[in-house]
């Protein structure tokens, strides 16, 4: 060689060597910079808390004391009520006062005070006058845009009036509910805490159009202790109630009477029980007692299905170092405010149990709003400063007991590990488990496998060992071809075409799974006694399964032909109705034999070709030194060739096993997406894949699930490439005892 | 001289070959073989590449089954058997007829595991029969103070020479009577070579050696008769002193002298 050329190839292989180092830290690079991606966009979920004062505290107006605050959804128009009986809005941002708006046409006689407030929905409040009668007013805001910018505009609304009653004297408490066409319900609890006066007002509409307002009032004893702190439901529909003695009460409402439906004893350390609320949904009550403690009930079946519900404690949240006195009205989702005695306001969330935010004032806080949204809080502490907040709480419902956890979700009997990431209402408790997802990878992964694996080897095997070279090259390539066909097709042939074609024949799907084998081996036996015939002897060797391949049609066709008849004679005609009420085992038409079956069809190829050529890779001569000591071709296979080839043949299981997990597309399809945790064969799941998939277009970009579902990608490339590592390793050292193949 | 035969008569072969021909497809790679091999003799098989000598070898147990368009004709006679019957069982042949190959294959396992093998797949699970078996082989094959202390380990780490005559432990573990040997020592060092050589002459005492070479010294050192085959005839067949001193047939001189192979 000349030292030019000596000198060229020198270059060339520096070249080489160069590009081979870019293109594989590239592609290492690519990968994991994808992963940051992914983790980026899932990490705000794990974001804390915080709460910024929007601007700094300044006086509410001046004038009588005030009874309540509020806020519009943009934080820039708030209000104070008065105990004059007038509202007194004011700009936010300059705390200028803007108008002053008598609560109702009450308002403003000489002499007329409001002797309390009770608020009820957001921005609702129901106001108790002097002289005993009560009005239900609301502050609707709206925005305006006449006068070239935006204009917040108020307006008070009066929904519901109530005259006085001697039986309800002036002092005591009450809530206060809007019915149907300006109806009202008011319950009012005596000074002494020993009784209610429900009074209800209806209105009616005859043929004519003329309304009729009818009241009932009734009264509700309470049957031990003195209440302490109550609540009603939005719909006026529920009064719940605590007692000094820590008793809980539970009535429903009627027309004309009350009738209780629970007592329980809510502790029995000797707290008392100082406020009560509802969480939006009406579902779950908050309950503070004495001790500072705030805890959240339901009543639940315990018994299962039809048995009476019983309140049950569902959350313990953090506990203030103060009794708690206030649970404000809060409309976004499931998040708890809760005001102590102390004048501290803390921001908690119901699911998650997690302490989101803690706020206080230059003084105790003595009334507080949240803006609908949950994103301001207006609050006025004691020394007559106004303190507007920003809240950031940014996916509050989620935590690690949330997504791996058991959560007792409302409305459900026992504590739940749920996916259900909408509903049709915005009350709803939103589920967020990841464990009903990674159960449905799994248990779509072992179906497909359980199908696939026996299979793919068991063909590769007898490819690689027994065939001809003839018959390997048309196999070969034919199940590389299978690998070819989209996922999407396999897909939508095994959702639409064989799913209902399996549904028809489930019970010849079994019979054919007991008579293949039964049939192979009868002509097993019928071949050891023709072995030797002239006929059997036409047969090459390594093309021994042509004979099974006529076997294999008829054992298909006797299995479809015979199972009507075994599914009348042994699931008395109906195999469907059979499993559920024998076994409670419903039939989906989409589960997880179809899964077995198509997503088994996905993965074969893939195990099949990496087994083969594992297998075809071992020496001749290993199989020559088996032969020559008396092993027969079997028994070669066995304990010579499938150890020596067994590294290969892990690495295909396992890279089989990753396709299975990470495909979507015929798990989408062909499963039903229904996220439950069933290991049944005859029902459905839902994947980690196919999840992301189905909910990523409905998910708003940024909200909690948009991250979660980038979040439950992390956790689908963590499981699979933890498990290509550990295959890896495994098969490392399967190498360093089995040789070199 | 004329009266000294060509290929010399066996009186009571322990194997005997009667007009064996082989064909790969269509063309012919043994023309006609015929001839006997005595018990516990080494017989050697000489001759250029592609004479035939490892087909013949190979027809002996069977081997050739396993290459694809084989087709064999004529008679082989192992004692009563016949082993060219296509309703033979090989299996139990190649219990009777083992095997060493030109290139040591030890199976990926424990030299222990490697010895009985044979006797395993046989059915012998019986521990104290298998380590018996294993110390009888291996010192037989001359392995036994080598290995002795690293039975547990892979086969895949001993020395290519003790690969080899682990490979014959393992051949004889199964206690064949006959023992073919193709090129046994072709891919050994000369000290290997030499040790399975003495290993040869010491396992003539209780097997029938039949070994193809390519090394005439090899031949000339090991065998008590040699066959030289040519083109896939046998041309000559007679105790190795007298064929390597005194060749019948021209052919066997040109070869032996160097002229061609």
């Amino acid at each position: 060689m000349t030292p030019r050329v000596f000198q060229r190839n020198r270059r060339w292989d520096r070249l080489a060597r160069w590009l081979i180092s870019v293109g594989g830290v590239g592609v290492i690079g690519c990968v994991a910079v994808m992963l940051l991606l992914i983790v980026w966009m899932a990490l705000p979920l794990f974001g804390k808390p915080h709460a910024t004062e929007v601007v700094p505290a300044f006086t509410a107006p001046a004038g009588t004391p005030i009874l309540a605050v509020g806020l519009d959804d943009n934080a820039e128009v708030g209000f104070t009520l008065g105990g004059d009986g007038f509202f007194q809005f004011l700009e936010l941002r300059t705390g200028a006062v803007t108008a002053r708006v008598p609560a109702s046409p009450r308002a403003g006689k000489p002499g007329v005070k409001l002797t309390g407030v009770s608020a009820g929905r957001h921005l609702e409040y129901a106001l108790a006058w002097d002289d005993g009668s009560w009005s239900l007013v609301r502050i609707a805001f709206r925005s305006s845009f006449e006068t070239g910018r935006r204009q917040i505009l108020h307006q008070v609304e009066i929904l519901a009036e109530m005259p006085a009653a001697v039986t309800m004297p002036a002092g005591g408490a009450g809530q206060m509910r809007a019915g149907e066409k300006g109806g009202a319900v008011l319950v009012w609890l005596d000074p002494s805490g020993a009784t209610f006066q429900v009074r209800r007002s209806v209105v009616k509409t005859d043929l004519l159009g003329n309304e009729e307002t009818a009241m009932a009032t009734y009264e509700i004893p309470v049957p031990a202790g003195s209440v302490t702190a109550f609540t009603v439901d939005l719909a006026g529909s529920t009064l719940y109630a605590g007692t000094a003695d820590a008793r809980l009460l539970r009535w429903n409402l009627g027309d004309d009477r009350a009738e209780l439906l629970e007592q329980v004893r809510a502790f029995e350390d000797g707290r008392r029980i100082t406020a009560l609320g509802l969480v939006f949904g009406d579902v779950s009550l908050a309950v503070g007692d004495d001790r500072g403690g705030v805890s959240t009930w339901m009543p639940v079946a315990l018994y299962g299905e039809g048995s009476s519900r019983r309140m049950e404690l569902i959350h313990t949240l953090a506990a203030h170092a103060s009794p708690v006195v206030e649970f404000p009205f809060v409309q976004s989702g499931k998040q708890l405010l809760s005001r102590s005695a102390a004048g501290l306001v803390r921001l908690d969330h119901m699911t998650s149990e997690r302490k989101l935010l803690t706020l206080q004032g230059s003084q105790s806080l003595d009334a507080i709003n949240i803006s609908n949204r949950g994103d301001h809080l207006l609050a006025l502490d004691r020394n007559g400063l106004l303190h507007l907040w920003d809240l950031d709480a940014p996916h509050a419902e989620i935590s690690w007991k949330v997504l791996f956890g058991k959560v007792w979700y409302e409305n459900y009997d026992r504590p739940a590990l749920v996916w259900q990431s909408s509903a049709a209402n915005d009350d709803a408790e939103p589920k967020f488990s990841f464990v009903p997802l990674i159960f449905g990878s799994l248990k779509a992964t072992f179906y497909a496998l359980f199908f696939a694996v026996p299979l793919a080897l068991m063909g590769a095997i007898y490819t690689s060992q027994f065939t001809t070279p003839e018959v390997r090259g048309v196999v070969k390539p034919a199940v590389e071809i299978m690998a070819a066909v989209p996922s999407v097709v396999i897909g939508f042939l095994a959702a639409l075409w064989l799913a209902p074609r399996v549904e028809t024949a489930i019970t010849g799907v079994f019979l054919f799974a007991l008579i293949l084998p039964v049939a192979f081996l009868l002509t097993l036996a019928l071949w050891m006694a023709i072995r030797n015939t002239r006929l059997a002897k036409r047969v090459g060797r390594g093309f021994e399964f042509l004979p099974l391949i006529p076997v294999l049609i008829l054992a298909g066709a006797a299995a479809l032909a015979l199972g009507p008849a075994v599914e009348k004679l042994l699931f008395a005609g109906d195999f469907k109705l059979w499993l559920f009420h024998t076994a409670g085992l419903r039939y989906d038409q989409r589960n997880s034999l179809i899964i077995a079956f198509a997503l088994g069809f996905a993965v074969v190829p893939v195990i099949f070709t990496m087994a083969e050529d594992a297998l075809s890779n071992v020496p001749n001569n290993l199989k020559a030194a088996s032969l020559a000591l008396g092993a027969s071709r079997w028994q070669t296979v066995w304990r010579v060739i499938l150890p020596s080839a067994s590294p290969g043949v892990f690495a295909a299981v396992i890279i089989g096993f990753g396709r299975a997990v990470g495909e979507t597309m015929i798990v989408l399809m062909a499963t039903g997406n229904t996220p439950i945790l069933d290991a049944s064969p005859f029902n459905g799941m839902r994947t980690l894949s196919a999840n992301i998939a189905v909910e990523i277009p409905e998910a708003p970009a940024g909200g909690t699930l948009f991250r979660l579902l980038f979040l439950s990608a992390v956790l689908l490339f963590l499981l699979t490439s933890v498990l290509n590592t550990a295959a890896e390793l495994i098969r490392h050292r399967l190498r360093k005892k089995y040789g070199q193949f | 001289m004329s009266d000294t035969p060509l290929i010399l008569p066996i009186e009571n072969p322990v194997l005997k070959v009667s007009d064996l021909h082989l064909y790969y497809g269509d063309s012919e790679a043994l023309h006609g073989i015929s001839m006997g091999f005595p018990a516990r003799q080494v017989t050697a098989l000489i001759g250029p590449s592609g004479c035939g000598k490892s087909t013949l070898l190979r027809c002996l147990n069977r081997m050739n089954d396993l290459i694809e368009g084989v087709r064999v004709t004529g008679s082989l006679q192992l004692d009563d058997i016949e082993i060219n019957d296509p309703a033979l069982d090989v299996i139990g042949l190649r219990r009777r007829v083992g095997m060493v190959f030109q290139k040591s294959n030890p199976f990926p396992k424990s030299v222990y595991e490697n010895v009985v093998y044979g006797l395993r797949i046989a059915g012998v699970g019986d521990r104290a029969v298998l380590d018996e078996a294993v110390e009888k082989s291996l010192r037989s094959a001359g392995l036994w103070d080598e290995v002795k202390d690293r039975l547990a380990e892979s086969a895949l780490g001993l020395s290519g020479g003790q690969m080899q005559r682990l490979c014959i432990a393992r051949a004889i573990a199964v206690n064949p009577g006959i023992i073919l040997m193709d090129e046994p020592c072709s891919a050994l060092d000369p000290r290997s070579t030499a040790r399975v050589e003495d290993l040869i002459v010491e396992l003539r005492e209780n097997y029938t050696i039949i070994i193809v070479t390519h090394n005439m010294q090899q031949a000339a050192r090991v065998s008590d008769l040699t066959a030289f085959l040519y083109e896939g005839h046998l041309v000559e067949y007679g105790p190795t002193k007298r064929l390597f001193t005194k060749p019948l047939s021209p052919k066997t001189e040109d070869y032996i002298t160097g002229r061609f192979g």
